[in-house]
């Protein structure tokens, strides 16, 4: 055994401008993944038939392919089209169009796990369908995405590291950067492994707080 | 008397499944109508199709002489029909103050003070005004009738549609919300009654309508219904639900 994690400690300055890309990425993924996910919900339980059905395609099309494939065609294939995005652009795009999939099926879920009697009661009040959602259904359904949107949360700050590919230089692609230079892959990988690990437990500890603040209401 | 609701030649069907055939019934101001029959043969689908939650395939609704098939206010007409439902339907993220408060402030756009003078007059006459900020979950089902009652008040509705408001309840709790509907009944509010408590139909009912498979068997006062009932089906319902 020659492990050496000295190297390691010499590089944590550089490590952490990963972590903090890494944090941005994720965070814009989420924020505009969450915009993609409340609007494909939407659609997805509206009774208008396009809305529906595009709604239906883009969670099928999405959740049945890849999201290295997807970040690819964003970044390498739309220049063919004359579309040529910065690489900060198409990472955070590529991943919010995924994640934004999933969660689209997380708050279709959530919605519809709200009792129906609750839309009823509400419009026989005379509320609008979106004063409905928006006072009665939206709040009840938070209860029931939480769990299932920390989950995704996480699984996205993870699939983040799919950026490195195209050439954004967060947490992995610094770590493999490192690893050019000082040939300490073992050291670096397991590095680099434990910062994803602390940022997503400094994540699930912040949910699970929130979480329980929710079931106390 | 002036005729507030009004039903023609309603057809109503699930896919293939016909609920309503040619259904016809006019409500009077101020009547009190009382509407018994099998499961399944169609009452709670009348009562939603009077303030629209279910849309009609065939025949017309006037509601104060305008049909509510034109969807422009929907909403408006839904503040003149209350509705009380079997499982109450609260709104558990809110408080029993709130829940009555919620429509007169997002649909009347009340102001809050004036909006909570309200809920707190209602939940006062309904006999709850220390329940006030109670959520539903810490309520009793009468309770929480009385409050869906006085939720669907609060918009100061010129009819009240009830679906089977007691038969989610414990026996010994039933007594305390037909009280409240009685009040109201004595108040001069136009009422349509989905129950099976007889003693209550006898009391209040102006007339009751027996339902059969999607149309009115029999109808007649209460006393003609429930003691010389000339359909073999209205007899064979009544022997039924007498044990
Ligand atoms: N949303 C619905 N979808 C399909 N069928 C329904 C729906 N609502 C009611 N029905 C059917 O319509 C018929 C009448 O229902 P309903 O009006 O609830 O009867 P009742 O209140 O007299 O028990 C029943 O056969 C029921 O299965
Ligand atoms: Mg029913």
């Amino acid at each position: 055994m020659n492990l050496d994690y000295s190297v390691v400690f010499a590089k944590i300055p550089i490590l952490l401008e990963g972590c903090w890309v890494t944090l941005q990425i994720s965070f814009f993924a989420l924020l505009l993944g969450m915009v993609f996910g409340i609007a494909g919900a939407l659609c997805r339980i509206s009774s208008n038939k396009v809305l529906n059905s595009g709604a239906f395609f883009y969670v099928w099309v999405i959740r049945g392919t890849p999201v290295m494939v997807q970040l690819f065609i964003l970044y390498f294939g739309l220049p063919q089209l004359g579309i040529r995005l910065p690489s900060m652009v198409a990472g955070v795009l590529g991943l919010a169009i995924n994640t934004g999939a999933y969660i689209t099926e997380i708050i279709r879920a959530g919605i519809q796990a709200v009792d129906r009697g609750q839309m009823e009661a509400a419009l026989s009040l005379g509320m609008s369908y979106r004063q409905a959602m928006r006072r009665i259904i939206g709040p009840q359904a938070v209860k029931f995405c939480i769990p299932p949107l920390v989950n995704q949360f996480i699984m996205t700050l993870k699939n983040s590291s799919i950026a490195s590919l195209v050439t954004i230089t967060e947490l992995f692609r610094t770590g493999e950067q490192i690893i050019y230079t000082t040939f300490r892959s073992f050291e670096v990988y397991t590095a680099v492994a434990v910062f994803y690990l602390i940022m997503n437990s400094v994540f699930m500890v912040i949910a699970d707080k929130l979480e329980r603040r929710m079931a106390r209401q | 008397m002036s005729c507030i609701v009004e039903m023609k030649h309603v057809f109503k069907s699930f896919g293939a499944v016909e609920v309503l055939k040619d259904f016809n019934l006019q409500l009077t101001e101020g009547e009190k109508v009382v509407i018994i029959g099998p499961s399944g043969s169609g009452k709670s689908t009348v009562l939603r199709c009077i303030n629209r939650l279910e849309t009609i395939q065939a025949g017309t609704i006037c509601f104060e002489g305008q049909e509510i098939n034109d969807q422009s206010n929907l909403c408006a007409l839904r503040t003149h029909i209350g509705m009380v439902f079997q499982r109450f339907n609260l709104f558990p993220h809110k408080t029993t103050l709130e829940n009555i408060m919620e429509a007169p402030l997002i649909v009347k756009k009340m102001s809050p003070a004036e909006a909570e003078k309200i809920a707190v007059e209602l939940l006062a006459r309904v006999g709850l005004a220390d329940k006030r900020d109670s959520y539903p979950r810490e309520l009793s089902g009468g309770q929480q009738q009385r409050v869906a009652i006085a939720r669907a008040l609060a918009m100061n509705p010129k009819i009240m549609l009830f679906d089977e408001p007691t038969s989610a309840l414990d026996p010994e709790l039933v007594g305390e919300v037909l009280g409240v509907m009685k009040d109201l009944a004595r108040e001069g509010m136009t009422m349509v009654v989905v129950t099976h408590e007889m003693a209550f139909a006898r009391e209040v009912a102006d007339r009751v309508i027996f339902m059969d498979q999607g149309i009115i068997m029999e109808e007649g006062t209460p006393a003609k219904i429930f003691e010389a009932p000339t359909q073999e089906r209205t007899q064979i319902f009544l022997k039924r639900i007498r044990h």
